[in-house]
């Protein structure tokens, strides 16, 4: 039997702050989180883009060594925000270590940084024959690290879902942690993503051309989903976590109703690993309108993926206008903090809750004229107050993954 | 090196590495301080750098029921010690069993 599934809590690490009223701000005043790149020593110099979505602001971290130990930087992120959602969401002890919350949390690949160091082992030069390999580095670097960082550092003993599909890690976190409560196999779920600041990411997307290099000079604008002068995107850090539950639990304890999940879908476009495909997308959209019983009228607001590819963006327009018209706002969040890979679903997804809570709908940045080829959709290019009942986050993947999720406000 | 240069490099060790001020040297260093498997796989890692040498698979094992800094230190001392006699800094030459 199908169970209702509400948020009662979240938090986000994002290049446009922390806390609901920093991320608003940053919305409302048309505020960018993407900044130059830091040169890495290694590989900066060797790329195009010049630019990154940065958080730049110091994360106090209060874990004891014993968890820390086994932690890279994306596995910091992790567990940081796992930490404020199970703080927020007023859980106790009892029901986060019963077995009835399990977490699903991923990364794009583990903690890059820690997997750099590994590799420095392979080509040293150093005559010292005890150079190894730390006995943490695989724990610290590993896909899942940032899962079972978290269940460590708290006793979680439910399942552990552990997703790494690049851009889609945590909207399938999410998807697949509504499903587990929603089908009983779990009561709740830490759902969420993350990933570090690091540079092999650009790299690889610089080297297909789908990075922005044009405004290395002016971070601030780009990247610039749907608009004319897009160039590419520009891959960013952070995370993001959500705690998932059943309705009925969350309502008699009286938890806070953040919103409601009441769709899901994921699919495959079932051929290129790397170009988006219209038919592929327009299904996922589809799935999760039938997933949510409603129709395409129903959706007030989209957060499209809108990455500012010159190719993904047309896809994605063509895709959404072909189900929803020029119906629902769309807006491309990513315009603000860059693509911030593991994490962006997640971090989509509470920034759609902020939206909802607070009556608004921010414009995609830098959107200063439409392609025409993206034009099939409702852009928003200024602020808008709106009141959204209902608002689906898209996201795309490389290996041809997509997902769509759908996001209910619930009057309390 | 002298027993109380091992110590002093043992306990600098705990401080820089593991976070662990000055523990009683007889302190059982898995119940006080966390101090688990992973960690004594990264302790001997510092001890190969600290005496310049490279242990074996053997002499890791033997470590691995080590509880107190006492312990580490006759470890590390017998360690010192074998390396001088044999006159190399090799594993192959090394018959110590640790304590």
């Amino acid at each position: 039997m199908a169970r209702r599934v509400v948020i009662t809590a979240c938090s986000a690490i994002t290049p446009i702050g922390r806390t609901r009223a920093e991320i608003v701000r940053h919305l409302v005043e048309g505020i960018s989180g993407v900044k130059p790149l830091r040169n890495d020593g290694l590989l900066t110099e060797r790329i195009h883009s010049g630019v990154y979505g940065t958080v730049d602001y110091p994360v106090d971290y209060d874990f004891k060594r014993s968890h820390s130990k086994t932690m890279g930087p994306v596995s910091f992120y992790a567990c940081q925000v796992a930490k404020e959602t199970l703080a927020a969401s007023g859980l106790d002890s009892a029901f986060i270590t019963s077995g009835r919350l399990g977490v699903a949390f991923g990364s794009t690949h583990g903690s890059p940084s820690v997997q750099r160091n590994i590799y420095k082992t392979f080509f040293s030069e150093s005559k010292q024959e005890f150079a190894s390999i730390g006995a943490v580095d695989y724990l610290k670097s590993m896909v899942h690290t940032t899962a079972v960082n978290i269940t460590k550092m708290f006793g979680i003993t439910g399942r552990v879902i552990s997703s790494s599909t690049a851009c889609t890690t945590s909207s399938q976190s999410i998807g697949f942690g509504y499903e587990s409560v929603k089908y009983g196999l779990q009561d709740a779920m830490l759902c969420g993503g993350a990933d570090e600041y690091d540079t092999t990411t650009v790299a690889v997307f610089d080297n297909l051309l789908a990075c922005s290099s044009d405004f290395n000079a002016t971070p601030h604008l780009t990247p610039r989903p749907f608009d004319v002068r897009r160039d590419g995107l520009v891959v960013g850090e952070g995370a993001g976590a959500l705690l998932l539950e059943e309705f009925e639990h969350a309502k008699n304890r009286g938890a806070d109703i953040l919103g409601e999940i009441i769709g899901f879908s994921c699919n495959n476009n079932g051929g290129d690993l790397i170009l988006p495909n219209t038919r592929g997308i327009t299904d996922t959209i589809a799935l999760a309108l039938k997933d949510a019983a409603v129709g395409p009228e129903a959706i007030d607001f989209i957060s499209a993926h809108a990455t500012g590819t010159k190719m993904g963006d047309v896809i994605e327009a063509q895709a959404t206008g072909g189900i929803y018209g020029k119906g629902p706002l769309v807006t491309g969040l990513k315009s603000y903090m860059g693509h911030t890979m593991g994490s962006c679903g997640a971090i989509e997804a509470i920034i759609t809750l902020h939206m909802m809570a607070e009556g608004f709908v921010p414009p995609t940045l830098n959107l200063v004229e439409v392609d025409d080829r993206c034009a099939m959709i409702r852009h928003v290019q200024h602020l808008e107050e709106k009141t959204i009942r209902i608002g689906a986050v898209q996201n795309f993947a490389f290996g041809g993954v997509n997902t769509c999720f759908i996001l209910k406000k619930v009057d309390t | 090196m002298r027993r109380d240069d091992i110590e002093s490099a043992i306990l600098k060790i705990f401080a820089e590495k593991f976070e662990i001020e000055a523990p009683g040297v007889d302190d059982d260093l898995r119940d006080g301080y966390e101090f688990d498997s992973i960690d004594a796989i990264e302790l001997l890692h510092e001890i190969e750098i600290m005496l310049a040498t490279q242990l074996t698979r053997a002499e890791k094992k033997n470590a691995m029921e080590i509880r107190t800094i006492n312990q580490i230190v006759d470890y590390a001392e017998a360690l010192a010690t074998a390396r001088r006699q044999t006159g190399s800094a090799g594993p192959k030459s090394l018959s110590t069993t640790g304590p």
